[in-house]
């Protein structure tokens, strides 16, 4: 049947996105670190995942408990070395956010020239659980499902962890307000480092997981950033809930333009999509309004 | 300058320019094609620094339309003459702009970069996507008869027309409205500049330059597919290129170019594999160590709007009232900011509006000034309706105001930020300078100082000049008295006093009651939103309703 030919496919999809939005809304809502080379630590963890299946026979997800504690300290040592600086340097919210992006653009060509030494330019799969299952008259692999399932374990507990929890009632403090947050005794700095790292983690998973069922390349890093970065502006930056109905939206509705119109239009789409949230809604769908 | 120097000088200049034109006559191919390089990088960092330097707005998408008018220049190269190419290249990167501007520009800053980040890769997906559909073969091959001397010379007069548009620009009202958009955008259009438009504008002309460079590059590589004109490496290379050389002034990105190409040019030959990777580290090393870019280095100062030139705080007396409010409400989602508000105020007359915080008065002046929209009711400035102008619109029909935080614009000089103000203005100009204006608010001496360098009560001092450089009807102040001291206080209420004796018309929301009593002969005062009493000072202030309402009904 169509109607779940797309939906289950851009559902599995969407979830994709919004776990990886939810690491990017984690560095960019709380550490207000608009961060361009988040699409190439996504590519790296999944050729990461890679070299762990086809070279030592690792599952992908017994790859994701080394490739998660390694991206964090990675970022972490990025935060920390680098752009904690330009926090300090920058006088306003704005040029902090232009450095961040300069800056974070460098280390994307950083990245994605260490990959392609590393892997050339090809693309690059592996068969891990594509093992067909048949739900409703929709054929879907296995390894989807199993991604979806781990995307929504792991997100459910950043968002529990978010919002029941000391430090994560610390962090959205920072979201909202980093120099209130200061003045109620929250150490802004060390959080904002640690969200970012925590963001780097969850980019790592969602990079292991996509790398099950995805072809990809060591140039196709943008398109993931865009992609995140669409969904955490639709969704409203900092809005949790927001970005998983973004996500799971923009994954449906690339797969219907796949499917009925043509493959190579899903960019375009997605920027339409993007470009008609912010024309109607500027603060994104469940944004506050700005002041 | 003494007269031998400035010959001096003129004949090094007028030797550069034959050494530059005579250049490929004497250079063998390789010097030839590094010339080539550094012209066209100069071409697209000085293009890409033209708008993105003042507003601060990174555009990350130079290659969408360098890419398109290379693509322009292969489809349309064999079948029409070169001039119609270019011209067809410029007209479609300047439309792509438009469009893209549009959408984007209305935005804050982040949502343009963030949209500009991938269109390079919408476009290059949408050209592969005409190409093997359509097309159906994705390369093309374009034979021109255009040498690399013709190339060259091609490269150098365009390299030539976007310094002079760039120093035409710099020297125009638009050159400053970008800078004063850049530094403030809401002080900016409530100075009358229209930020959208002049944003859109440069962009335009910025796009511009990119697509006929592309279109004059083409012939260059023979074959040429969506991978090679939109490499996004180009994109990046003319963002390193433009912040090493100091993207605030016109000459600054060619001293990026220069030393980055040679670079690029000894990295390619040496690393061709790890290129991306040094240029990477490049990057964060010049974002990190060189924020001002290279010419920062040396304070090379931009240039400055000379102050004078007249500038007016006219009034224009008439029995009829100047400003009528007429039932203007203003909602957030469930909350009744204003709720039902109409007053008048007549030509020449100082209107207080006072009430506890909250009451909603900043709101009431937001929905005057354009900076809200009123959910309901009819404002009207002579006989104008101002319902849903924008801020810039009713700031040029004669409403200045100030803000209750001040908003300077903290990278322009003081004269600059006068002048900002009068960058649009219609009227005919008669009346105050702005040296005249500065020396009314008592800043006469600090005309050269970046507005950042000043006190917060110089500050408002300066926004009040600013706000009567657009030659204002009526001037909405609001709690420019706030955090003075006492003494500061009685020269503040003396200037205010000065402006209405003018003949200036001026509603001030304040909380200063001896500033009521002493200059408003009417005040209105708001609570919850509404209007709760209005009349002179003295009685209104003796209202049980107000002294209630400020004090809590107990202790009234």
């Amino acid at each position: 049947m169509l109607l779940v030919d797309i939906i289950l496919p851009g559902l599995v999809l969407g979830g994709m996105y919004a776990l990886i939005a939810l690491g990017l809304t984690l560095q960019y809502g709380v550490a207000r670190i608009m961060n361009l080379s988040y699409g190439e630590s996504l590519v790296a963890a999944a050729f990461g995942a890679f070299s762990l299946y086809s070279g030592l026979g690792l599952s992908p997800l017994a790859a994701l408990l080394l490739a998660v504690p390694i991206a964090m300290a990675l970022n972490w040592l990025l935060y920390r070395f680098l752009l904690e600086r330009l926090m300090r340097r920058g006088k306003d919210r704005g040029a902090q956010e232009i450095d961040s992006i300069l800056v974070t653009f460098g280390v994307l060509f950083v990245i994605q020239g260490a990959m392609l030494v590393a892997f050339g330019g090809q693309y690059y799969s592996y068969g891990y659980l594509s093992i067909p299952l048949t739900i409703m008259g929709s054929t879907l692999a296995v390894n989807r499902l199993v991604a979806l399932l781990f995307a929504a374990l792991v997100g459910g507990a950043v968002y529990l962890s978010l919002t029941r929890t000391r430090i994560g009632t610390a962090v959205r403090a920072i979201a909202v307000d980093a120099n209130a947050a200061r003045l109620v005794g929250i150490d802004v700095a060390a959080l904002s480092g640690l969200a970012f790292a925590f963001g780097g983690g969850l980019v790592a998973v969602g990079g292991v997981l996509i790398s099950m069922f995805l072809t990809f390349n060591a140039a196709m890093g943008v398109v993931f950033t865009m992609k995140a970065l669409v969904v955490v502006i639709m969704g409203g930056v900092g809005n949790v809930i927001g970005a998983l109905v973004a996500g799971l939206l923009l994954g449906v509705v690339e797969t219907a333009v796949a499917r009925l119109v043509d493959p190579g239009l899903t960019l375009a789409a997605t920027y339409a999509l993007f470009l008609g949230v912010l024309v109607i809604k500027p603060t994104g769908l469940f944004g506050r309004a700005a002041s | 300058m003494t007269g031998p120097v400035r010959i001096l000088l003129w004949c090094a200049g007028l030797a550069l320019a034959a050494f530059l034109v005579s250049f490929p006559l004497h250079a063998n191919g390789y010097y030839l094609a590094l010339g080539i390089s550094v012209l066209y990088f100069t071409i697209l960092a000085t293009a890409w620094a033209m708008f993105s330097g003042p507003t601060r707005y990174i555009s990350l998408a130079t290659v969408a339309f360098f890419g398109l008018g290379a693509y322009t220049a292969a489809v349309l190269g064999e079948t029409m003459p070169w001039p119609v190419v270019l011209l067809a290249a410029a007209g479609v990167g300047a439309l792509t702009a438009a469009i893209t501007g549009l959408s984007t520009l209305r935005l804050s800053g982040i949502y343009f970069v963030i949209f500009s980040f991938g269109l390079a890769e919408l476009i290059r997906q949408l050209v592969i996507w005409y190409e093997v559909n359509i097309h159906k073969s994705v390369g093309r091959y374009l034979f021109s008869a255009v040498t690399q001397e013709v190339l060259y010379w091609q490269l150098l007069g365009l390299t030539a027309v976007v310094f002079l548009v760039g120093w035409m620009l710099g020297r125009s009202r638009y050159g400053l409205a970008l800078r004063a958009i850049g530094a403030d955008e809401t002080a900016a259009s409530h100075s009358g500049i229209d930020a959208t438009r002049v944003k859109l504008g440069v962009f335009v002309l910025s796009a511009t330059f990119m697509a006929v460079t592309g279109a004059v590059m083409a012939p260059r590589w023979t074959y040429i597919d969506p991978a090679i004109a939109f490499n996004p490496t180009i994109s990046f290379q003319v963002v390193i290129m433009a912040l090493l050389g100091g993207a605030g002034s016109l000459f600054g990105p060619v001293l990026g170019v220069i030393p980055l190409v040679l670079l690029f040019e000894v990295l390619t030959a040496t690393l061709p594999n790890h290129f991306s990777i040094v240029l990477g580290v490049i990057f964060v090393f010049i974002v990190m160590v060189l924020p001002n870019g290279v010419i920062g280095l040396f304070g090379v100062g931009r240039w400055r709007v000379p102050a004078g030139g007249p500038v007016a705080a006219a009034a224009r007396a008439s029995d009829a009232p100047l400003l009528a409010v007429d039932g203007v409400s203003k909602s957030f989602s469930g909350l009744r900011a204003v709720d039902g508000v109409s007053f008048t105020v007549t030509p020449g007359e100082i209107i207080g509006i006072i009430g506890p915080n909250g009451s909603g008065k900043t709101t009431l002046l937001n929905t005057l000034s354009g900076a809200l929209r009123p959910s309901s009711g009819t404002i009207r400035l002579g006989g104008t309706v101002l319902n849903g102008l924008r801020a810039q619109q009713i700031a040029r029909l004669g409403l200045a105001r100030t803000f209750q935080l001040v908003r300077v614009m903290p990278d322009l000089t003081v004269a600059e930020n006068v002048a900002a103000a009068r960058l649009f203005s219609t009227s005919n100009g008669s009346g105050a300078t702005a040296s005249e204006l500065l020396d009314l608010v008592g800043l006469g001496k600090m005309q050269e100082a970046p507005a950042s360098e000043l006190t917060y009560i110089d500050q408002k001092r300066l926004e009040l000049a600013r706000a009567l450089a657009l030659q204002p009807r009526l001037v909405l102040l609001d709690e420019w008295l706030a955090g003075l001291n006492p003494s500061e206080l009685e020269t503040g209420i003396a200037l205010i006093a000065k402006l209405r004796d003018r003949g200036l018309t001026i509603i001030m929301v304040e909380h200063v009651m001896d500033a009521i009593r002493a200059l408003c002969s009417h005040c209105i005062v708001m609570n919850a939103g509404s209007v709760i009493a209005r009349g002179a000072p003295e009685a209104v202030l003796s209202d049980p309703k107000v002294v209630a309402a400020y004090l809590g009904a107990d202790d009234a």
